[in-house]
């Protein structure tokens, strides 16, 4: 199962990356948010799938999509000047990075260490609850006056008159 | 039990290797891509690759509350990013008639 989450995560990223038409590629970034959401269940937090479920595939992706059809703008626009230097020094950071990544999660003692812990009880909406209004409390409620201050910030941005 | 061997059949040097796999297809999504809405969807990437770490961490340090509780306030910050960032989007496509993040170079001139 593993496997086919990790599959479908990175070939929709992928896909994401490759992809002309802009709406296409929001489309693909779901079937990414959807293979994440599957990776939680895996690593045994159905809240946090439930979450991820919620607030990208359903809340974030939406928004993006009305704007990108609000925009009228589906096709990349041709290149202005051709800043080679940017791109290829672009591309050669992703690669040396990636496979950077990858030696050091080949090597790492430490995650192979921490690997060997058993399976724990899933983490369920009650421990969360309790977790979250005991020890985070005012975190909570920052959050909260943080979205509403996002909210009016970007109503206030995008109204023409206020 | 080799690394291979974990990454194959779904032990945490996987889930880091696909999180870290996730952050740079953002990453060059961000550098390559010159659409402002295909750089946002990539930062919305590795955000993605980031929670993925921290909840895969938490699940094998024993299935920690505390990752998770965490995880509920990085999607509360990535949920007013993306308020915010969108609506940028929106007010440089009425100005400039453009999402191209080449063209918003009025600050260089």
């Amino acid at each position: 199962m593993f496997l086919v989450f990790a599959l479908i995560t990175l070939l929709g990223a992928l896909a994401m990356f490759r992809q002309r038409n802009v709406v296409v590629a929001g489309l693909c970034m779901v079937l990414t948010f959807f293979g994440v959401a599957g990776l939680f269940v895996l690593l045994a937090n159905p809240v946090a799938a439930a979450l991820q479920i919620i607030v990208y595939s359903g809340a974030i992706m939406v928004l993006v999509l009305f704007v990108i059809m609000l925009l009228n703008s589906h096709e990349e626009e041709p290149a202005q000047s051709g800043r080679l230097v940017q791109a290829w020094g672009g591309a050669l950071l992703a690669a040396v990075l990636g496979v950077g990544a990858v030696k050091l999660v080949l090597q790492s003692r430490t995650l192979h260490e921490l690997g060997a812990s058993p399976v724990p009880a899933p983490i369920t909406l009650n421990k969360l609850g309790v977790q979250i209004f005991s020890e985070h409390l005012v975190a909570f409620e920052v959050v909260g006056l943080l979205l509403l201050a996002a909210m009016i910030a970007a109503v206030s941005i995008a109204k023409r008159k206020l | 039990m080799t690394p291979v061997q974990a990454i194959l059949s779904g032990g945490l040097q996987g889930y880091i290797l696909v999180a870290l796999l996730l952050f740079v297809i953002g990453l060059a999504t961000v550098l390559l891509r010159r659409t402002l809405l295909m750089q946002f969807m990539g930062v919305e990437l590795m955000l993605n690759a980031a929670n993925l770490a921290l909840l895969a961490f938490g699940r094998f340090r024993g299935g920690e509350v505390q990752a998770t509780a965490f995880y509920l306030f990085i999607i509360g910050v990535a949920a007013c990013e993306a308020a915010v960032g969108l609506a940028l989007v929106v007010v440089l496509h009425r100005l400039r008639e453009s999402t191209d993040a080449d063209r918003a170079d009025l600050l260089k001139q």
